[in-house]
């Protein structure tokens, strides 16, 4: 397939049985009437936006949240129904789903399995009850243990879990006895996130109130090294800075976003990148649905065949309907991205790809990789500039020096 | 005397610093009606946002008041004077413009350091001193005591001296006929040649370099051709007038009276303050005594935290010198910081006061460099070099001598810490001179000491030895061969500039020590290891070492939101911007600050 009709679909749902006490996320819980109203609206935006993308070919499909896994799973398989009906889908398309271990069950599982889903992401965040209870989790180990078992019994394969590092009171012990744990269940791929303290969430106010203490940044970074020596020792691979899998376990729809891959997002607060802008999503339910009807009335009004394969004209409403949601990436802007998360994964950053953009990378900062060639904090082989496995830490500040 | 100028009082007031003088200023306009009370604001002759805030006067602003007694109008002519050390030559010249001087002092402090400075100054410039005591609101004012301070210390009677509070508005009016009474009308001839002081000046956008003055003999008026008797260029005056306190037209200006005179002269520094103005036609023989030419002592190098800035950083000084004629400065280009000023100031006080109009005024990031001393340097081939940038002191070799500028510092203090001054005084290679009881809780010290000694946070170790309670006074003495040498600081091998100053060779090692260790505290880590030495000559006589990073924050990229991670970045490398790099390693700006707050006594 042309690289270029490649792209990814992001689907956003935006409810949870409750909030975690560390999330910022948009979601919320809600009825089951306004949550088949959200899903009507979003089908309804994937109909009418399908249509300034009728040349891509989607490689990867992926429910986010929010829990996806909350609401009824007819309401995914509406969601996955429309979306293929309305946009070219690759066979081998990597459709994923995130799932939390209470509101996913096997009978929820058995029909994300029959409707094509074929990749799980546990958000397990831990499997020590006293740090999920920290974080506000509902569910416990054994409820997450269970619900990987049954994944593979209902025939799920590449199945990935969501670990966070420097959770109040967790221990390096713990993490790596988590890690054995998930991956003797069964689990394929661990993405394993710092835990940032975020303004408005209930961990922040107990931080501030001085009722829990977060791990230092030292500690953090130890317990990552930590997590990450035990993920070699089962043969994983860190294929991004916070990304562990089995080799073939890779998630495609993140490499996309890595490799400056275009995306579109469906949904409330989903975020969309191509033609070279990043479209932020919506906040709110009540402009989210504002900006579908607007949709209608806009696609409705320009001849069909004039709308197609064009994007500027999806710029366009969608700017109109707030600008402050657009950014159009400069050149140097783009440079910037694919530096940074380029070197964000092992294989590292693509000169040639630099190239193409306008950067000669090698001769503009002759000095600075010299420098850390020399030190051996990065590598070059075969086109591709890379960090070291010994200094991955350190790839911020290396980043920062080749910007 | 002609009957014009028997009905006209011109005074100043002069204080130490915080007794009071912009207060009791504001309260004889309010007294005289010059300004209506719905339109005052707090502290009206100081209109700078910074001298508001500070309490301090930097630019002078004079205001006519009418004030009838005993059934005549008089003209009382208000000269308000900055009232700090760095500006004693404008105070001297706004005190020649008067005839007499209100001193006050403060009912619960007495006669400080200033207060004395101030009223010698006004005793040489032969003007009539009126005592007032302030404060008198304050529970710890002591009048008697103040009364007596003035008498022993500055030796004028004070039993008449009015007893005020300018603060709440008490007996005003007996300050304003204490002037009527006290201060001589003026006595100039208003039929001889024209003869007029500038004691200030600034710019106007419009009238272009406007001339504070006060009218000794003579007149003037619109179209008379005037000359400057210092410069010796000639003008035609295209308007005159009084302060009112805003400036008001007048048809002309005679003896006796303060005004300004604008003759579209373009450039500020032929407005010279202490020059004489006459009329180019009928001229004087000869000019008002007094005349200096103001001199910077402390140099600095000002430059931007983003160095792509420096043209606003020119436009910026260029803008301040319109309206400040002290102000010198020159480009300098630094191997650490770029493109700058070496600027030089009149004093700290100055140099504190210009920095921070830069920043607020003109939203600059500036970073500022360690104030030196303008030095005498001597060449082995028989030059002398005026070296005020450590980094263009020419080699050790080819130094024969090196001569630095001395003051005659005078510290005023309770008895109960002169050894803690004279201890200070001896660390920063004072030399005493003489030791005087001025009264029983007063004494003054009086040192010949370097001046680059006393710009080092002097004054504020000063302050905290002596619990707030010493000030200090000083004046520019001569210069004196000594044994100085450049400090130099290496960064990973490389010298550092912008991080080189010249000091007394019995210091360096000092000085060296507690810079790298300071450097060491704010210079972040890096990528690499980064040694940091300083050194005389070549010799390293002080070395520490910042370890390299070795661990990295983790930040986690939420699904397709890259936007907000690039921000992180952009934030990152803004940060990163603000960084200075030299060879491999980056200074933040502190580094550069850090070292003016280094001192010998932090270990």
């Amino acid at each position: 397939m042309d690289n270029k009709q490649a792209f990814g679909i992001y689907i956003h749902i935006p409810f949870c049985i409750s909030k975690c006490n560390y999330c910022n996320f948009v979601s919320k819980c809600d009825s089951k009437e306004n949550i088949e109203k959200y899903i009507n609206y979003l089908c309804e935006q994937i109909e009418l936006q399908s249509v300034f993308f009728a040349d891509k070919i989607a490689t990867s499909i992926y429910f986010g949240g929010g829990t996806p896994s909350f609401i009824n799973e007819k309401l995914i398989e509406k969601v996955l129904k429309t979306l293929k009906k309305c946009l070219k889908i690759d066979k081998n398309a990597e459709i994923n789903i995130e799932c939390n271990p209470n509101s996913a069950s096997k009978q929820k599982l058995e029909h994300y399995k029959n409707i094509g889903i074929n990749r799980i992401s546990f958000g397990i965040q831990s499997l020590n009850d006293e740090c999920l209870k920290i974080i506000g989790r509902k569910h416990s180990r054994n409820q997450a243990l269970k619900i990987i078992h049954l994944a593979q019994e209902v025939g799920f394969d590449n199945i990935s879990a969501d670990l966070l590092i420097g959770i109040p009171n967790q221990t390096t012990k713990m993490l790596k006895s988590d890690i054995k744990d998930l991956i003797n269940a069964g689990v394929k791929h661990i993405s394993a996130y710092m835990l940032i303290l975020e303004k408005g969430t209930i961990l922040y106010e107990q931080v501030k109130g001085g009722l829990l203490q977060v791990a230092s940044e030292d500690d953090s970074v130890n317990m990552y090294k930590c997590s990450y020596d035990k993920l070699k020792q089962y043969g994983f691979k860190r294929y991004e800075i916070s990304n562990f899998a089995l080799p073939g376990y890779e998630c495609k729809h993140n490499i996309n976003y890595w490799d400056m891959g275009e995306y579109v997002g469906f949904g409330l607060a989903a975020h969309s990148y191509f033609n070279g802008t990043r479209y932020s999503g919506i906040e709110n339910f009540k402009d989210y649905y504002k900006f579908v009807e607007e949709l209608k009335f806009k696609t409705n009004s320009i001849k069909n065949n004039e709308i197609k394969q064009n994007y500027s004209n999806f710029n366009e409403i969608y700017s109109n309907f707030n600008k402050s949601l657009c950014e159009n990436l400069t050149k140097e802007q783009i440079i910037e991205e694919t530096i940074m998360l380029g070197l964000r994964q092992a294989k590292g950053v693509n000169l040639q790809k630099l190239k193409a953009l306008g950067l000669d990378l090698q001769k503009e900062k002759k000095e600075q990789i010299e420098l850390l060639l020399k030190n051996n904090f990065i590598k070059i082989e075969n086109d591709y500039l890379f960090v070291t496995e010994q200094n991955f830490g350190l790839v911020s500040a290396i980043i920062l020096e080749l910007i | 005397m002609d009957d014009r100028q028997k009905y006209i009082r011109n005074f100043c007031i002069v204080a130490h610093i915080d007794h009071g003088k912009s207060t009791l200023a504001d309260r004889l306009i309010e007294k005289t009606g010059t300004v209506s009370k719905r339109d005052m604001s707090d502290q009206l002759l100081d209109s700078m946002e910074l001298e508001k805030e500070r309490g301090i006067t930097i630019k002078l602003t004079p205001t006519r008041m009418f004030y009838t007694y005993e059934g005549k109008e008089y003209t009382l002519n208000l000269i308000d004077t900055p009232g700090h050390v760095d500006f004693t030559y404008e105070v001297s010249r706004s005190l020649a413009a008067c005839e007499g001087a209100i001193l006050i002092v403060d009912a619960s402090q007495g006669v400080e350091a200033q207060t004395l400075a101030n009223a010698y100054l006004a005793i040489d410039n032969n003007l009539e001193i009126l005592p007032v005591i302030n404060k008198i609101d304050l529970p710890s004012a002591n009048i008697e005591v103040a009364k007596e301070q003035i008498e022993d210390v500055i030796g004028i009677p004070a039993d008449e001296a009015p007893c005020i509070s300018a603060k709440d508005g008490i007996n005003i009016e007996q300050v304003l006929e204490q002037v009527i009474k006290q201060v001589p009308a003026p006595s100039g001839d208003e039929n001889a040649p024209l003869k007029a002081l500038i004691f200030d000046s600034y710019y106007d956008n419009f009238k272009g370099a406007v001339c504070f003055v006060r009218i000794v003999d003579g007149s003037c008026k619109i179209g008379d051709k005037i000359k400057m008797m210092q410069t010796g260029k000639t003008y035609e005056i295209t308007e005159v007038g009084v302060f009112t306190p805003n400036m008001k037209a007048t048809p002309e200006l005679k003896s006796g009276d303060v005004g300004y005179i604008c003759a579209s002269i373009k450039n500020l520094l032929d407005t010279k303050v202490g020059d004489t103005i006459t009329n180019a036609e009928n001229p004087t023989s000869q000019q008002l005594p007094g005349y200096k030419e103001v001199q910077p002592v402390v140099f600095s190098g000002i430059f931007l935290v983003d160095g792509s800035k420096y043209g606003d950083l020119k436009d910026a000084l260029e803008k301040l010198k319109l309206n400040d004629a002290s102000l010198v400065f020159s480009p300098e280009v630094s191997k650490a910081l770029g493109f700058g000023f070496r600027v030089g100031f009149l004093g700290l006080l100055h140099m504190d006061i210009i920095t921070e109009r830069l920043e607020r005024e003109f939203n600059l990031d500036i970073i500022t460099t360690a104030p030196s001393v303008s030095y005498n340097v001597y060449t082995t081939s028989g030059n002398m070099l005026e070296v005020s940038n450590p980094s263009t002191l020419p080699p050790v070799v080819e130094i024969d001598r090196i001569e630095e500028p001395m003051v005659k510092l005078f510290v005023y203090t309770p008895p109960e810490y002169v050894g803690a001054v004279m201890e200070l005084c001896q660390d920063k290679r004072g030399e005493y001179v003489d030791l005087q009881y001025l009264d029983k809780q007063r004494v003054r010290l009086h040192y010949s000491i370097p001046l680059g000694e006393i710009i080092y946070d002097f004054f504020d170790t000063l302050k905290s030895r002596t619990k707030g309670y010493a000030s200090l006074d000083y004046e520019i003495s001569g210069f004196q061969k000594s044994d100085l040498v450049k400090l130099d600081i290496m960064l990973n091998g490389e010298t550092c500039d912008a991080l080189s100053l010249i000091t007394h060779r019995e210091k360096a090692y000092a000085r060296g020590r507690g810079i790298a260790e300071k450097l060491k505290k704010v210079i972040p880590r890096q990528l690499f290891e980064v040694p940091i030495q300083a050194c005389i000559g070549g010799k390293i006589i002080a070395r520490e070492t910042i370890s390299a990073l070795r661990k990295d924050v983790l930040a986690k990229c939420y699904g397709g939101d890259i936007s907000r991670k690039r921000k992180l970045l952009e934030k990152q490398k803004e940060g990163k911007k603000r960084m200075r790099r030299i060879g491999s390693i980056e200074l933040p700006s502190e580094a550069f600050m850090s070292i003016l707050k280094t001192n010998d006594d932090e270990d």
